[in-house]
């Protein structure tokens, strides 16, 4: 008996959830014609392949608009780009790099540069392909520059003296 | 409790061609039939119902005649108990746990039982003098009486409704009821098997042949509006409506579990994520219609005088930007697997919040996916803590670049998933 209401119990909870679940759905789609259980899934169904008509119309739409204004964009990152090197001077910030070897293998390391789109990435790339492995990496930008600070585990000996590893480092930045 | 049976695909088997599938189908189609009345009224009985109708309706297809009807009930009547863990096959997904065990033989079923026992059995109230009296459409309504008198039955007679609802006529009873059943199925699932509706157990009857067919039709006309009732039975409507959920389920792009209930959870939120972007994309191509014309009212204006005057214009746009629309914002979570992903975009600022759940080094990574989406990354925040990753990054969104809440949660989303999915379990970057 017991198994017997227990299920009753959880067949009841399911149907209920099936049911609110459709409410929902109902709720969602604007055009209902009828309210039967099958015709509510039926529209569904509809209305989301109109939605994803939609979706597709308009960003072909969006995609095509922005073919156009072309110079307008040209412009813009050019803009920006000037202006960071001129907010760097005003607040006198040099580009640099500062190593400091902490306990064991570790290095704590920050790099100030140029604010530029994509910089930050092409730091990432290198520093990684230089065998530094990161943690805690934080990069914050402001008036023009970026400042970028991580640990990193040096993977090779630790004889690498903090001077080198500041060139180096000093050199990856200049060339990117 | 109850098994899936692995072996069987009711579904599959409808697809399957006309031939030697039609018997295996009308099996089917009854089976599931038996299981969803099941389903619907009797719990406690389900296997044994499920049983003897598949039982039943293999008899059928190995016995071909109809003539023993004075066979004994009681026969038919012990073959309830006979194997009922078999239990119901049918598809029902919103059922599973009703599906039994698939262990009967099939060859071990007596052959005795009969079509026309059934309309000896206790539940005869419904059956035979009704059905016996049709011959075609005409008597469309009593096969819905009978469909009115389900709930009601007990478990024993409750596996022979299904035949009663294809409104088959008596005589010859076994040949017509598969192939009507059959034809009748048929048309829900396409034109290419209506021809599997006439077996070779019609050739010399016209008058069946005609018959299926128009049931096909009708079935077919109906599935649009399910207007026509005689000839749409509970079961065609019950199978029809059950593959609803799996086009619904086709449609959403990550469809988590296949159960009813999670089908339509994720399609209510996938209609709320295609609304919002549908929103983010309007709203989009406005500002980029008024940044257009503004920017044609720039070129003019700045080719006449020098950038002194270009100044002056634009703080004329700051007004017309806040008169024109709102300050675009939205805001969306995605989840996949490992990854959790919260996406705010207010105006042309983005500040995605990155939660992975594998130890996955890929700051560089997502750097990378945002350079691509035309992000330009401010701010960076965010480390290991014990064995999660979790960042903050503040974006802006380049200028004239026209991305939206869904596209960037979605990219960052994929390329998390791939990069897990790529990366062996002892990576060391």
């Amino acid at each position: 008996m017991d198994y017997k209401s227990k299920n009753l119990v959880a067949e009841r909870k399911r149907r209920k959830k099936l049911g609110d679940r459709l409410l929902n759905l109902r709720a969602l789609v604007p055009r209902i014609t009828n309210m039967k259980k099958e015709t509510i899934i039926e529209d569904a169904i509809n209305y989301i392949q109109e939605l994803q008509e939609n979706v597709k119309f308009l960003t072909g739409k969006l995609q095509l608009l922005e073919v156009e204004p072309f110079s307008e964009e040209e412009a813009n990152p050019k803009r920006e780009e000037t202006n960071t090197v001129e907010d760097m001077k005003k607040c006198g910030i040099q580009e640099n790099v500062e190593v400091s070897y902490m306990s064991g293998n570790k290095v704590q390391i920050k790099i100030i540069f140029e604010k530029k789109r994509g910089k930050f990435t092409k730091l990432l790339e290198a520093i990684t392909s230089h065998g530094f492995q990161l943690s805690d990496t934080s990069m914050t930008s402001s008036k023009g520059a970026t400042l970028v600070s991580f640990f990193a585990e040096v993977t090779y000996d630790g004889t690498l003296a903090v001077e080198e590893t500041r060139k180096s480092l000093l050199q990856i930045v200049r060339s990117m | 409790m109850y098994e899936e049976p692995g072996c069987f695909n009711p579904n599959k088997s409808m697809a399957e061609g006309a031939d030697s599938g039609a018997v295996q189908k009308q099996f089917e189609e009854n089976m599931k039939l038996s299981a969803d009345e099941l389903s619907y009224y009797h719990h406690n009985h389900q296997e044994d119902a499920a049983v003897s109708a598949m039982e039943l309706e293999f008899q059928k297809h190995l016995a071909f005649n109809v003539k023993n009807c004075d066979d004994d009930p009681n026969q038919l009547l012990s073959n309830d108990h006979f194997n009922w863990n078999a239990g119901d096959i049918g598809i029902n997904q919103d059922d599973p746990q009703q599906n039994g065990h698939r262990s009967f033989d099939i060859n071990s079923l007596p052959q005795t039982a009969d079509l026309l026992n059934l309309f000896h059995l206790p539940r005869s109230s419904l059956l035979p003098n009704s059905s016996i009296s049709f011959s075609n459409s005409n008597h469309d309504t009593t096969p819905l009486g009978f469909i009115g008198d389900l709930p009601a039955s007990d478990s024993t007679s409750v596996w022979y409704d299904p035949l009663f609802h294809l409104n088959l006529p008596p005589q010859p009873p076994l040949p017509p009821l598969l192939s009507l059943s059959q034809g009748g199925a048929n048309s829900l699932f396409g034109d290419e098997r209506d021809s599997s509706g006439v077996t070779a157990y019609q050739d010399g009857d016209g008058g069946m042949l005609e018959f299926t067919r128009d049931t096909a039709c009708i079935v077919r006309g109906s599935e649009t509006g399910k207007m026509t009732k005689p000839f749409t039975t509970e079961r065609q409507k019950r199978e029809h409506f059950g593959t609803k959920f799996t086009v619904l389920r086709n449609l959403v792009p990550k469809p988590t579990k296949p159960d009813r209930a999670s089908i339509l959870g994720d399609a209510i939120e996938y209609i709320k994520q295609l609304l919002s972007t549908v929103n983010e994309l309007k709203l989009l191509l406005e500002r980029k219609r008024c940044g257009i014309e503004r920017s044609k009212r720039h070129k003019t204006e700045d080719d006449a005088g020098g950038d002194v005057e270009s100044c002056n214009i634009r703080p004329l746009d700051d007004p017309e930007q806040s008169y024109n629309g709102s300050v675009r914002s939205s805001w969306l979570q995605r989840k996949s697997k490992d990854t959790e992903v919260d996406v705010r975009v207010i105006d042309d600022e983005v500040t995605i919040k990155l939660f992975q759940r594998k130890k996955i080094d890929c700051l560089l990574l997502v750097s990378e996916v945002l350079d691509e989406l035309q992000l330009d990354l401010h701010h960076v925040a965010g480390g290991q803590i014990g064995n999660y990753y979790s960042f903050l990054f503040n974006t802006k969104i380049y200028e004239g670049s026209s991305v939206y809440a869904g596209a960037i949660a979605n990219k960052v989303i994929e390329v998390m998933d791939r990069e897990y999915a790529a990366v062996p379990p002892t990576r060391s970057y």
